[in-house]
C-alpha cells in the first residue's frame, strides 16, 4: 500500500485508490456517510432522509442494483428537499460475498471486501464517515445524537459505536423488533491514514491506532430493516456457515429470529408492533415507538449475552474445530 | 391528541424553550421574561446575588447537573478548547444521563406544558436536552442571546473578577457562539431557533419577545395578559446593560479580534428577519474553521507551557507524600494496613531495616 492509494492486482486504473487526505486541499470539517447499495430500492426512501439530515453528506456507491436502487435513491433526496449533500457512485466489479468467497479474494483485488470499501471511502471529502448500510433507519433520537456527534466530534480520532435492532416487515402495518441481542458495531470513523480497510476472515475490518478512543451510542437509536418475503441472506457464500459461529452471534441471531417467524413463531425478545391506521410500520417504529419507549431499553436475552453458559459453549465448541 | 385551547394552558402541546448564549449576554432577563409571561421555571432555581440582583431564572438541578457533567468531561464553563464539544458530546451519550435528564424533565412538565430551561453551561449539553425532549414527547426550542463580545468579556471581567486574560475569553465567547450556533440549526426534533440582542430586548421587549413567541409558538406569550405585560415592564431595566466598551479596547491579538469581529457581523444577522439563511450558516462554517484552526496552531506554539505544567503537577503529585519522616507504610490507607496480618506487618517492617516504635501498639 502506497502513502498516496492502493492500486488494484486487475489493472483497472480508473478504479485505483487514491487516499483523499492526500488530495489538494485535503479533508473539509463534517461527516459523510457512506453506503454501498446492492438491490436496496425498497429500504432506501426509510434510511436516507434522516441520513441526509442527519450528516454533511452521503455517499451512496451502487454495485450492480437491477431494482432502481439509483433512481429511488435520486428521487428520495430531492423530495427530502436534501439532493445537494448526496452524491451516487457506481462500482461495476462484482464483490464476493461474505464468508469463504471472501476469504479466497487477495486483498487488493477489485473483487474483495476490503478494497471495495477502501476505494468506497477513498471518495469521502468530510474529515469523519459513517459506514452505513443500506437498509439502517435512524429513529428521531438516533438522528438527532449522530446529527450532534458529527460537528462534535471534529479532529478528535474517535471511533463510534451504533447499536442497532433487526426490524422484521411482515406488512406495511405489521412487523417485528428483535431487541433480543445487545450488539454495538462500529460505524464512526475518522477518515485518514490510521482507519483504513483490511481484510479479515469473513469480511472487512478497520484497522485502528493502537491505543484508540471509541465511544458507544445508547441502544434503540437505529433499526435495520429485514423483509419477511425477502431473501435476507443472499450475500453470504452459505448461510449455513454462521449456524455455528460465534464470531457472527449477529447473523446468527437474523436467521433464527427470520426462520422463526417465518414459522410464525415470536422468539423470547421479539416484539410483534402494530402500526397505529394510516402509519407505516417503520415510521411508526422508528418516530414513536423506540423513542418512547422507556429507558434503559430492556435489549438483550441472557442467554445470548457472551459470557453466557450457551455462548461459552459455542465458543469453546468452535476454538475445538 | 387533546384539541388546543386559547385559555386552558393544560392542552398546549409540551415545549421547553432553552436559553442559550453566553453568559453576562441577557440569558436571564430572557429566560425572566418567558416566566413572567407564564412559561414555567423548573424549581427551586438559583437565588439572585449581586452579580444579577433579579435572579438568573436557573433551575438548581440544571447547574448541578451540568457542573458535574463538565467536570466529568473535564471542561471549563468557559473553554477554548474546540474539541471539549467531543468530550461533552461524549458524556451526554451515556444512557444514564439520557434517563436523568429526561426524568428530570419529565417531572416537570407535569406542572406545566410549557417550560424555560436557562443555565450558561446550557451550550455543552443542547444535544442531550434535545433527546430529553423527544423522550419527554416535547418539541425543543431553542433562543440564543446575542450581546457584543466586547461587553461579554468586559462584563465578565468584572462580576467574575476573571483573571484570565481578555483573549481567552474572546476565544471562549468564541468557541461557545460558533459551536451553539451549529448544534442549534435544523432538527428534525426541533421546533425552531431564533437568535437574540439584548439590546434589542432592553431597547423593545414587547416587540422582541413577540417576535420570540411568534417564531417559537410559545402560547403562553402569545396569549399572555395585561398584568404579565405590566409586570415585564417593571422587570425589564434597560440600564441593565452597564457595559460599553469596544473591541478595540480588548486589544485582542489581530487574528483573534478579526475572527471576533467577523463572527459578531455574521451572528448579528441571524438576528435580523429572515436572516438565518444557509449564506450565513456558509460564512459561519468558514469562520469556525478558521477559529479551529487558530486554536491547533496556537496550541502547537505553546505545547512548551502545556508540557511544563503537566510537569510541575507531576512533581508536586511525586512530592506530597515525601514528606519529613513519611514511610512507605505512610502511602497505604489506614484501613488497608490494619487488614494486613500482624506477622506481614513485622516482616515487612523487617525488610524495611525499621523497628517498631517504642510502646507503640
Amino acid at each position: 500500500m502506497s502513502p498516496v492509494g492502493i492500486q488494484n492486482l486487475e489493472g483497472h486504473p480508473e478504479f485505483d485508490v487514491t487516499w483523499p487526505w492526500t488530495r489538494p486541499g485535503g479533508l473539509r470539517p463534517g461527516a459523510t456517510a457512506v453506503l454501498r447499495v446492492k438491490d436496496e430500492a425498497r429500504s432506501l426512501p426509510w434510511v436516507l432522509p434522516p441520513l441526509l439530515r442527519a450528516t454533511d453528506h452521503v455517499l451512496v456507491v451502487d454495485n450492480g442494483s437491477t431494482d432502481g436502487t439509483a433512481e429511488v435513491t435520486a428521487e428520495t433526496a430531492e423530495k427530502a428537499g436534501l439532493a445537494h449533500k448526496l452524491t451516487q457512485a457506481t462500482y461495476p466489479f462484482q464483490v464476493a460475498r461474505a464468508g469463504a468467497e471472501h476469504l479466497a479474494q487477495p486483498e487488493r483485488s477489485v473483487h474483495s471486501l476490503s478494497y471495495f470499501y477502501n476505494w468506497c471511502f477513498a471518495q469521502v471529502q468530510t474529515r469523519y464517515s459513517w459506514k452505513w448500510d443500506g437498509d439502517m433507519v435512524l429513529t428521531t433520537e438516533g438522528e438527532v445524537s449522530i446529527g450532534d456527534l458529527g460537528w462534535q466530534v471534529g479532529d478528535v480520532q474517535t471511533i463510534i459505536r451504533v447499536p442497532r435492532h433487526g426490524l422484521y416487515l411482515e406488512s406495511e402495518s405489521k412487523g417485528y423488533l428483535d431487541l433480543g441481542l445487545r450488539n454495538a458495531e462500529e460505524w464512526g470513523f475518522p477518515i485518514g491514514p490510521d482507519f483504513v480497510f483490511a481484510k479479515a476472515y469473513e469480511w472487512e475490518i478497520r484497522t485502528t491506532p493502537d491505543p484508540v478512543r471509541s465511544i458507544g451510542l445508547p441502544h434503540g437509536l437505529c433499526v435495520e430493516l429485514k423483509y419477511l418475503d425477502g431473501d435476507e441472506f443472499a450475500h453470504w457464500t452459505d448461510p449455513a456457515s454462521f449456524a455455528t459461529s460465534y464470531r457472527n452471534k449477529r447473523k446468527r441471531r437474523e436467521w433464527t429470529v427470520y426462520n422463526a417467524l417465518l414459522e410464525g413463531t415470536v422468539l423470547p425478545g421479539v416484539h410483534e408492533i402494530t402500526a397505529p391506521d394510516g402509519a407505516h410500520i417503520v415510521d411508526h417504529v422508528t418516530q414513536e415507538w423506540l423513542p418512547r419507549a422507556p429507558r434503559p431499553l430492556e435489549v438483550g436475552l441472557p442467554e445470548l449475552a457472551p459470557g453466557s453458559p450457551a455462548q461459552q459453549a459455542l465458543a469453546r465448541r468452535e476454538a475445538a474445530g | 391528541m387533546t384539541e388546543l385551547s386559547l385559555t386552558d394552558p393544560t392542552t398546549y402541546p409540551r415545549k421547553v424553550l432553552f436559553v442559550a448564549g453566553a453568559g453576562r449576554s441577557g440569558t436571564s432577563t430572557m429566560a425572566g421574561l418567558m416566566r413572567i409571561m407564564g412559561l414555567h421555571v423548573p424549581q427551586p432555581e438559583v437565588v439572585a446575588d449581586e452579580t444579577n440582583p433579579k435572579g438568573f431564572g436557573e433551575p438548581r438541578w440544571v447547574v448541578d447537573h451540568h457542573d458535574r457533567l463538565l467536570k466529568e468531561a473535564v471542561v471549563q464553563v468557559s473553554d477554548s478548547r474546540p474539541e471539549a464539544w467531543f468530550e461533552t458530546g461524549r458524556v451526554a451519550t451515556r444512557e444514564h444521563e439520557r434517563i436523568a435528564t429526561a426524568e428530570w424533565l419529565e417531572s416537570h412538565f407535569r406542572v406545566s406544558t410549557e417550560l424555560v430551561v436557562k443555565d450558561p453551561r446550557l451550550g455543552w449539553f443542547l444535544g442531550l436536552w434535545r433527546v430529553a425532549a423527544v423522550r419527554t414527547g416535547a418539541t425543543p426550542v431553542f433562543a440564543t442571546m446575542l450581546r457584543e463580545p466586547s461587553e461579554v468579556v468586559g462584563s465578565k471581567q468584572t462580576y467574575y473578577a476573571n483573571r484570565l486574560g481578555s483573549a481567552h475569553l474572546a476565544a471562549s465567547w468564541l468557541n461557545m457562539m460558533l459551536h451553539t450556533e451549529r448544534g442549534t440549526r435544523e432538527s428534525v426534533a426541533d421546533g425552531g431557533r431564533v437568535f437574540v440582542r439584548y439590546g434589542d430586548l432592553l431597547d423593545d421587549w414587547v416587540k422582541t419577545s413577540m417576535h420570540v413567541a411568534e417564531t417559537l409558538q410559545l402560547q403562553h406569550v402569545l396569549h399572555a395578559d395585561s398584568e404579565q405585560i405590566r409586570e415585564g415592564h417593571r422587570f425589564v431595566d434597560p440600564g441593565l446593560r452597564r457595559m460599553s466598551q469596544t473591541l478595540a479596547d480588548l486589544n485582542l491579538p489581530s487574528q483573534l479580534h478579526q475572527l471576533t469581529a467577523a463572527t459578531w457581523d455574521e451572528l448579528n444577522k441571524l438576528a435580523d428577519k429572515g436572516g438565518d439563511t444557509p449564506a450565513v450558516h456558509e460564512a459561519l462554517d468558514q469562520l469556525r474553521e478558521a477559529y479551529v484552526d487558530l486554536y491547533e496552531e496556537s496550541a502547537a506554539i505553546s505545547r512548551s507551557s502545556a508540557v511544563a505544567a503537566e510537569q510541575r503537577i507531576k512533581r508536586q503529585r511525586d512530592l506530597v507524600p515525601a514528606g519529613p519522616g513519611a514511610r512507605g507504610a505512610d502511602r497505604i490507607p489506614h484501613g488497608v494496613r490494619a487488614a494486613i496480618p500482624p506477622s506481614v506487618r513485622r516482616g515487612l517492617r523487617k525488610v524495611a531495616g525499621r523497628d517498631r516504635p517504642q510502646g507503640a501498639q
